[in-house]
């Protein structure tokens, strides 16, 4: 029979560590400072938040530039937690991760920090990879792979591929975290793109819990409250690991911890609802244990991890080009019937006007016309009574070229004849002015390859400052 | 029946830029055996629900204890595609969301 102790807990040789978390691009929730008081009550070891990913697709890491998020205000309770505790934190910020994007996010927290009078010493990772480095490496023999199979990308990656790159990062394991956290003087961590569960993994590893339950740690808590029910990636969610298993409680009492909540939240975004494939091993949840709490809490034992050869994921951006559009509404059926053609017709006006002869399509410019909502039973005697929409798309090698190419197009689809048209004084409605929009430069993933390497961090460069005193590279 | 009659959660988003993952949430076991039973959601089925090479699927996935289902498919156009009109792969499930159950 297991001793107790007086208050009736099992005594265990491996005390529990505690974390809370949250998201650093996701705004919080008006009651935050009450979760954050009973998750401070039930005690809080670290403060782990992510807020990098690669969602949006190449633009943010190509743009250097990131959506208008108040970062300062989303972390401003937690930091208020962490310095009123000498709670240890980590955070990974600016969603593409690249120097840029750390640098401006270190700067709006320094201001915050300013604001607020706060000394936090932080060790900050940078996880933007040098391409000339990633180059001689690849010449050197090491094979970047695809990670997906996709006819977009080579299979694999060359020296000269890798030069091409406007900005690479490479989501960052848990040891050169680990490595930064052995420093008493530091408060915190602050990375570049970093992979979410690593955050978590790093503190734990720290104090000597396993891979598995690290990782499981920071599988189930990693999107914050997207793991709760009703899932809300806005809410902070609290846990406690130790070398068997994970416990997870929700410090709001309107969200609760789950089997099915946890369970899950293992599908969002991946393509194997219990695998997945991390740096050095595969976590396998698939023969995981759960056990519901008296205190609404959920105990998850029985993770797995598989080693395998380390790898770093590399994303990179490239230019492909800049855009202009055309937004178009039409209702007519003898053109909705026929829209391909009326299309094509355009494509080859462009092709032949003598202003683009020394042009080549596909090389100079690529055109693209999408349409919405055309009406799979036309009725050719009575016009649908919404408009369908046609966006005229234009990618070319500079901004000027892409907006004159969409002139020219619009001008055509405007003013083309097809057969049996009546609308001799324009084919379209156009909804606003001006008529050519242009988006800017566009990009898209060069990288997205695995790198195998030895040394974890070795890509990586990290430095300590005083937050407080962050400022823009 | 339709499987979306069956499911409570019927969602897409990407797995990565050149993955589209769909996940299918019941409120009962009895919802989640039935479409398991009925093969809906297997390989051959998925690609010709979604008129693709079986060869684009890239598999299929039970978990009971959260009654879900996933399906995983190589993502064409990809969001390196300027043809691509989902760059989140959100509005991707209604094939499946509308796909007989027997």
């Amino acid at each position: 029979m297991p001793e107790t102790t007086t208050d009736g807990a099992r005594p265990t040789a491996f005390e529990p560590i505690r974390f809370l978390s949250f998201v650093t691009h996701i705004p919080h929730r008006e009651d935050i400072d009450a979760s954050i008081a009973r998750a401070l009550d039930w005690g809080v070891d670290y403060i782990v938040a992510q807020g990098t990913g690669s969602d949006w697709g190449a633009h943010w890491l190509g743009s250097g530039t990131f959506p208008a998020t108040d970062i300062a205000g989303n972390c401003r309770p937690y930091l208020k937690a962490a310095v009123e505790h000498g709670i240890p934190f980590v955070f990974s910020v600016g969603i593409a991760g690249g120097s840029v994007h750390l640098d401006a996010s270190l700067k709006l927290l320094g201001d915050l920090c300013a604001r607020e009078g706060w000394n936090l010493r932080v060790g900050v990772l940078d996880t933007e990879v040098d391409r000339e480095e990633l180059a001689g490496m690849i010449e050197e023999g090491t094979e970047v792979v695809q990670v997906d199979p996709t006819d977009d990308l080579p299979r694999k990656l060359s020296g000269g591929e890798a030069r091409e790159l406007l900005r690479t990062v490479a989501l960052a394991g848990p040891e050169p975290i680990v490595d930064l956290l052995a420093d008493p003087d530091l408060d915190g961590v602050i990375t570049g793109r970093a992979l979410d569960i690593a955050l978590f993994m790093a503190p734990a590893m720290a104090r000597g819990i396993p891979r598995a339950a690290a990782a499981h740690l920071g599988k189930a808590l990693e999107c914050a409250g997207l793991a709760l029910s009703p899932p809300d990636s806005a809410e902070p969610v609290w846990a406690a690991v130790d070398p068997e298993g994970v416990t997870v409680r929700s410090p709001n009492p309107r969200l609760a911890a789950t089997v099915r909540s946890i369970a899950s939240h293992g599908f969002y975004e991946r393509s194997d609802p219990t695998r997945e494939d991390n740096p050095g091993g595969r976590l396998d949840l698939s023969d995981c244990v759960y056990e519901a709490g008296d205190d609404g809490s959920l105990r998850i034992t029985g993770a797995r991890w598989i080693e395998a050869p380390y790898t770093l994921l590399i994303e990179g951006a490239k230019l492909t080009g800049y855009r202009s559009m055309v937004i178009m509404g039409a209702r007519d059926p003898l053109l909705l019937g026929q829209w391909e053609g009326w299309v094509e017709a355009m494509k080859l006006s462009v092709r032949d006007a003598p202003r683009f002869s020394h042009l080549e399509e596909g090389a100079d410019y690529r055109i693209n016309v999408r349409p919405y909502g055309v009406p799979d039973d036309l009725d050719p005697n009575a016009p649908p009574k919404m408009e369908a929409a046609f966006i005229l798309d234009v990618i070319a090698s500079d901004q000027e070229l892409a907006s004159e190419i969409a002139y020219f197009g619009f001008i055509r689809l405007f003013i083309g004849p097809y057969p049996g048209r009546k609308s001799t004084a324009g084919n379209v409605a156009i909804p606003m002015m001006p008529v050519v929009i242009p988006t800017g430069a566009v990009y898209a993933f060069g990288a997205y390859h695995l790198l195998p390497i030895e040394e974890p961090g070795a890509l990586f460069r990290s430095r300590k400052i005083e937050l407080s005193t962050a400022v823009t590279a | 029946m339709k499987l979306h009659e069956l499911a409570g959660v019927v969602r897409s988003k990407n797995a990565g830029p050149f993955k589209i993952t769909i996940d299918i949430f019941f409120d009962d076991l009895e919802s989640f055996e039935r479409v398991r039973r009925s093969g809906v959601l297997d390989p051959a089925s998925v690609a010709s629900v979604f008129g693709i090479p079986e060869s684009d699927v890239v598999g299929s996935f039970w978990e009971e204890r959260a009654m879900g289902a996933k399906v995983t498919l190589r993502k064409r156009p990809s969001s390196n595609d300027m043809r691509c009109a989902d760059v989140f792969g959100a509005h991707q499930y209604l094939e499946l969301a509308y796909a007989d159950v027997d």
